[in-house]
């Protein structure tokens, strides 16, 4: 019974880390409709900014992920404006192709700037320490990813469903013409929800860093994980990723634990059998 | 027309007239991609030795020709290898990273009249394809059997191991657990986990459950050692007095600044230390330090390629510089030195090194940084995984 | 170009432009390239088979991505499986003749392009990507945890094969293996040529337009897919077969997510939906990756992503489809 709890909590903190990440990205590809295989590689440009200011600036840790969040978006607009303006409504492919384009380009700039070893982020000591759950201990930092998944769930729901951008959002996804023709300034929409879903990718690297360790491989090591959250949960649905994350965690995490040795089998049959059953992925718009 | 040709290209390869020369080195290794840095330590040993050494061997100049090859990719390291020797004429290969491409090598060796001296790829077999083949750097048995040696030594019993499920982790698990076992241990369980593994913690709660004094854990080196160490403080199995055992690879000087307190404490069994306490070794690291730019970066495959380009110079010296491979494999045989990691030979018969493994613990120094202590020496180790093949 | 058609980037390169006698002038300028290219590089001919081998994986990624309509991140699995194939088959079981190790290859690609096929035909844009990523995934477990059969990451070797029609020796210098690879491709292409302009291949260009429509005309979709699948199959087969030949190991590379991603790209580069910008695209992307890694190993991957970027802004339709629209815009003036 011990065990049996015991994964749970670890399937849940595994999950929860996967869906701060991953949800920025279920807004691109379901809002957006932009197959962004460099979502990653946003990630991962915020691990290394939050690692450089609190590891090398020595600055709180706080103040580290804000910079770090900030950054990134301030890193991420001019790559938005110049190159991703060109490829809203394309076709798939050539989505693949840019966004692969501009991964490889960063992976090559953090090796070169950064170097090829893997980076941390200090934790505060709040954070650094075991928790004493009374059945187990588990690691302060994965309760603190458990809580700003919830927390980024919540805010999202809220920015989507209950606030005026979220009604000028979903109007421009719904039908751009139509939206523009009613007054919304779509390009400026477009670009605002771009800003936001490359914040939460650079929170979640910054978050996850405990679990996907921050070098210049990130982007292309767990591009697939994301991928298959997204599409397991349906793109562009906020439940539906966070459904996702939790059945995929548990999924893994069972699996490793079971059987570790066909754990990788194990895994993508689970996702092969989803994606069969629910093609628009669990919570999907039809 | 053809068969000037093959005459043409079998004349320019087995040249080498004497006189003053420029004798090229073909070195392959992973120079870009994620595992970059083992490249850049190839490079900064062999920036080292020649140094040290210089760049000429009696009157011939030598010149290293470096070709990169970022991951496990047989066709690639065979096209690469072909490009050297035909196109380059070089007369030695050398590096390799991967068990794969320095496979996909070996058959062209006897037509080619190259030796090849492997820097790091670490599986037992290879020096069987090939007798032109010398490897300089270690194989994971001989890195594994001293830390089934210790866990006994120690007084434990059971043991639990966990490695990566790919060559090398298996070869890791065999040779702990086959030593382990006629010394009188027991393996409680052998678990083996996909590459891909990120989080640690279903596969630490497995240890805890298994009722093991002691984990045997092997992966390679690189990003996920620091996931595993991590999880293996987190989930208490330290506080719960469960041993850490491993061979060097989850304790490399590269990832140290990253493990940082984390591997505190950690007993790892390995053929190289950059702070091995010997003159040769201090001399080593002051010139390698200074080829790779950022001295936390230099780790164990720069001894491979030091140690392995001194054995190049001797085959050049041996042959006068003239090509032939033959003479310049069996000139090396039986050779012996001070290596920077110790005294080393290589064996006659499996023309692979004999050396000194050491158990070590990670310690911090004055100035704040983290190094693998030498805490206890097993001399003279052959490579156990030959003989346990036959 | 037309923003409302998902998968619109193949149908630029039209096919109806060309007639049957440009398919002899197509044959004959990959022979006279092949020439070219033997007398340019003589001493890479290792790298040209291993072109050669890539180039059908792309052709089969073309057959059902550019053909069809059907996004895959996954067909190394198709390549991987011919290569292992024909690999196991040398190793194994002692067929050492290269046409019989080819035929090995080309059976066990169709085999992993149908179960392929099965899986991933299931599923549909994201979704099917995700389906293609995961059936590469398993591919690659399994031969991992086979490894007593395929050397798992330790490769597959042993693999001799024996000299060519008994004569043609695989030795140093490639020559046997580069001949072969060309004969191989010009074969293969052959018979693609034939095949994209029957009505099969028509019905496949109808299912990527609307396969709704085609299904309302009385076609079965998924049957006429499936079997586009395996044929992708036995092209990729044989293109591992080949790269078995003439490497002499097989790694797990070959089943890989990255090796699936870099022929959907080469495919991309050179134009979706035309048999010669697949080769046009693996040619470039190769030879590009070979000169950069060389020059310069450290930034190569910058240089390469700065590549596909500048491809998506000024060839979006692909390096081939581009000239063909600039030729055909010239001409109608």
């Amino acid at each position: 019974m011990q065990s049996v709890l015991s994964i749970a909590v670890d399937a849940l903190a595994y999950g929860m880390v996967l869906f701060v990440i991953s949800i920025g990205l279920s807004m691109t590809m379901g809002l957006m409709r932009v197959v962004n295989l460099a979502h990653g590689a946003f990630a991962m440009v915020g691990g290394y900014l939050a690692s450089y200011a609190v590891r090398d600036l020595g600055l709180g840790y706080v103040a580290g992920v804000v910079l770090a969040v900030a950054g990134t978006v301030v890193i991420a607009a001019p790559i938005e404006r110049l190159l991703y303006r060109r490829i809203y409504n394309k076709p798939e492919l050539i989505q693949v192709l840019m966004t692969i384009g501009i991964t490889f380009c960063v992976i090559g700039i953090a090796n070169y700037l950064f170097g090829p070893t893997l980076k941390t982020i200090p934790l505060p000591a709040m954070l650094s320490g075991p928790v004493d759950l009374g059945f187990r201990s588990i690691a302060a930092h994965k309760l603190f990813a458990i809580l700003c998944g919830l927390a980024v769930a919540a805010a999202l729901w809220y920015l989507v469903e209950r606030t005026p951008f979220g009604v000028k959002l979903r109007a421009s996804v719904d039908n751009t013409p139509m939206a523009a023709a009613l007054g919304v300034r779509t390009k400026y929409v477009y670009a605002a929800s771009f800003a936001i879903s490359v914040g939460l990718a650079a929170f979640g690297g910054i978050v996850g860093a405990e679990l996907l360790p921050i070098e210049p491989y990130y982007a292309l090591r767990y591009m697939v994980t994301f991928l298959v959250v997204v599409s397991v949960g349906g793109a562009g649905s906020i439940g539906g990723a966070l459904l996702a994350c939790l059945v995929l965690g548990a999924i893994d995490t069972t699996g490793r634990y079971l059987v570790p040795e066909y754990g990788e089998f194990f895994f993508y049959l689970a996702v092969i059998a989803i994606v069969c059953a629910f093609p628009r992925g669990l919570l999907g718009k039809a | 027309m053809k068969r000037m040709l093959l005459a043409a290209v079998a004349a320019i390869a087995l040249s080498g007239t004497a006189g003053a020369e420029t004798i090229k080195v073909g070195v392959v290794g992973p120079f870009s991609g994620p595992f970059a840095i083992q490249g850049k330590n190839f490079k900064a040993g062999i920036d080292a030795w020649m140094a040290l050494n210089g760049a000429k061997v009696g009157d011939d100049d030598v010149e290293i020709v470096y070709r990169d090859l970022p991951a496990a990719n047989p066709a690639q390291a065979k096209a690469l290898a072909q490009d050297l020797v035909v196109k380059e004429s070089v007369q030695y290969l050398a590096g390799f990273y991967f068990t794969p491409d320095a496979m996909a090598v070996t058959p062209l060796l006897e037509q080619a009249n190259v030796p090849m001296v492997i820097m790091n790829a670490a599986t037992s077999a290879i020096v069987t394809k090939s007798p032109l083949v010398v490897r300089t750097s270690f194989t994971l048995w001989q890195t594994s059997v001293p830390m089934a040696k210790v866990a006994t030594a120690r007084g434990i019993k059971k043991v639990i191991t966990v490695v990566s499920d790919y060559g090398p982790g298996v070869d890791a698990e065999t040779a702990f657990s086959t030593t382990f076992k006629a010394d009188g241990g027991e393996i409680v369980e052998s678990v083996r986990m996909p590459l891909s593994t990120t989080d640690f913690s279903p596969i630490m709660q497995r240890v805890k459950d298994s009722g093991a004094e002691a984990v045997f854990a092997f992966l390679p080196s690189g990003p996920t050692t620091l996931g595993f160490l991590k999880s293996y403080n987190e989930n208490g199995l330290k506080g719960a007095g469960i041993q850490f055992l491993a061979p060097g690879d989850l304790t490399q000087e590269s990832d140290l600044p990253a493990l940082g307190d984390t591997a505190l404490g950690v007993t790892t069994t390995f053929h190289y230390s950059v702070a091995h306490d010997s003159p040769e070794n201090k001399k080593f690291v002051e010139a390698a330090r200074a080829a790779i730019g950022n001295p936390a970066e230099l780790s164990f495959p720069s001894v491979g390629a030091y140690d392995g380009m001194r054995v190049i110079y001797k085959m050049i010296e041996a042959t006068g510089g003239r090509q032939d491979a033959a003479k310049a494999v069996d000139a090396v045989k039986g050779m012996a030195w001070e290596s920077p990691r110790g005294p080393v030979s290589i064996d006659p018969e499996s023309r692979h090194l004999t050396q000194n493994i050491y158990l070590r613990e990670v310690a911090k120094a004055a100035d704040g940084t983290y190094y693998n202590k030498e805490i206890q020496t097993f001399a003279n180790m052959a490579d156990p995984g030959l003989a346990a093949a036959k | 170009m037309d923003a409302d058609h998902p998968a619109s980037l193949a149908g630029q390169v039209a096919r109806p432009r060309f007639s049957a006698s440009a398919d002899w002038i197509g044959l004959a300028a990959i022979l006279a390239a092949a020439i070219i290219f033997y007398l340019l590089f003589p001493n890479n001919l290792a790298l040209l088979t291993r072109v050669i081998g890539i180039v059908m994986l792309v052709l089969s990624v073309d057959l059902v991505t550019g053909f069809c309509g059907v996004a895959t991140l996954g067909h190394a699995a198709l390549f991987g499986a011919g290569a292992y194939a024909a690999g196991i088959a040398a190793a194994h079981f002692g067929i050492t003749d290269p046409i019989a190790m080819i035929a090995a290859g080309a059976a066990g690609g169709a085999v992993a392009g149908l179960i392929s096929g099965l899986v991933v035909l299931r599923g549909h844009g994201l979704g099917q990507l995700v389906l293609s990523i995961a059936i590469v995934n398993l591919f690659h477990e399994a031969a991992n945890k086979a490894a007593s059969w395929t050397g798992g990451s330790d490769g597959l070797t042993d693999i001799a094969p024996s000299p060519l029609f008994g004569v043609f020796a695989f030795d140093l210098w490639g020559r046997t293996a580069y001949g072969l690879g060309i004969a191989l491709l010009v074969i293969v292409f052959f018979l693609l040529q034939r095949l994209s302009r029957s009505p099969f291949g028509m019905l496949c260009r109808g299912i990527r337009q609307d396969p709704i429509r085609v299904a309302a005309m009385g076609a079965s979709v998924r049957k006429t897919l499936l079997k586009m699948y395996i044929i992708s199959g036995l092209v990729a087969g044989v293109g591992g077969g080949l790269n078995a030949i003439s490497t002499q190991v097989v790694g797990l590379d070959s089943l890989s997510f990255t090796l699936s991603a870099q022929a959907l790209v080469m495919l991309v580069i050179g134009g979706t939906g035309s048999l010669y910008g697949a080769i046009i695209g693996t040619v470039v992307f190769m030879l590009f990756e070979d000169f950069v890694s060389a020059a310069n190993p450290f930034h190569w991957l910058t240089i390469m992503g700065a590549l596909l970027v500048g491809v998506v802004l000024f060839a979006p339709r692909g390096i081939f489809g581009t000239a063909a629209h600039l030729f055909d815009q010239w001409r109608r003036r």
